[in-house]
């Protein structure tokens, strides 16, 4: 997994790359988590991650959550369709803030 | 090493892997080459591997709970008739508590808990049974064609 970070105003744009599994979770929590906070509202660009499992989507709810108790917003964008797929298996489509 | 046994009617591959995280991936690449091979509906694959990677990670992640330095080794086998794939995975782990493995109820929003709710919606059985010496733990999957 590779990542890239844009900045524009109060909003951190993350773009993952790759296959993100139990392997890749920990370096994608330690670019989301210091953004959300420090105050950030975060976009997660997923539009170059082909793949995602159980691990995964736990990334993705934990930083949702830790956004809401922080008083910011996590909102996933650009979803590959294998990966919305994974995200409305798990019945999150209506929980996370897809765009 | 992989293993290959196939006729007219019956086509079943196998593999080992080191148990750790770093494994997932090859596992995943196995996967995805068998069901190439196997020529499985392309609409299946990407859900079959995710099943298969997730049974991975539950050995990883529980059976090897404790041993996250272990050299032991876990096999998958992937075998296919014309109605039905079943996918066997083997290990030397913590024998599995049936009791214990369940998901976590779908509507209550937590990080974790997933993994077995996935394998649970894309194969249409699951089975653990006790493995045949040196195994200790053998877990099948399978889906109707």
């Amino acid at each position: 997994m590779t990542y890239k970070v844009t900045e524009e105003g109060d909003t951190s744009t993350v773009f993952l790359d790759g296959e993100i599994d139990m392997d890749k979770t920990e370096g994608a929590k330690e670019v989301i988590f210091p953004l959300i906070d420090a105050g950030k509202n975060v976009s997660l660009n997923l539009s170059n991650v082909q793949y995602m499992d159980s691990s995964g989507i736990s990334v993705l709810i934990e930083s949702h959550q830790k956004a809401l108790e922080k008083g910011t917003k996590l909102i996933v964008k650009d979803v590959s369709k294998s990966v919305l797929k994974v995200i409305m298996m798990a019945k999150l489509e209506q929980i996370l803030n897809l765009e | 090493m992989s293993t290959e046994v196939a006729d007219t009617t019956n086509l079943s591959e196998k593999k080992d892997f080191l148990v750790r995280s770093s494994s997932l991936k090859d596992v995943r690449s196995f996967s995805r080459e068998v069901f190439e091979k196997f020529k499985i509906d392309e609409n299946l694959r990407e859900e079959l591997v995710l099943a298969i990677a997730e049974a991975a990670q539950n050995i990883v992640k529980h059976a090897y709970k404790d041993y996250p330095d272990t050299q032991d080794r876990m096999a998958v086998r992937i075998s296919c008739t014309d109605k039905e794939l079943e996918i066997s995975f083997f290990d030397k782990g913590k024998p599995v508590e049936k009791s214990k493995v369940k998901h976590r109820a779908i509507d209550d929003v937590k990080p974790g808990g997933l993994g077995t709710f996935f394998i649970q919606e894309i194969m249409d059985s699951i089975k653990f049974k006790e493995g045949d010496k040196p195994w200790i733990n053998n877990l099948v999957l399978t889906k109707k064609l």
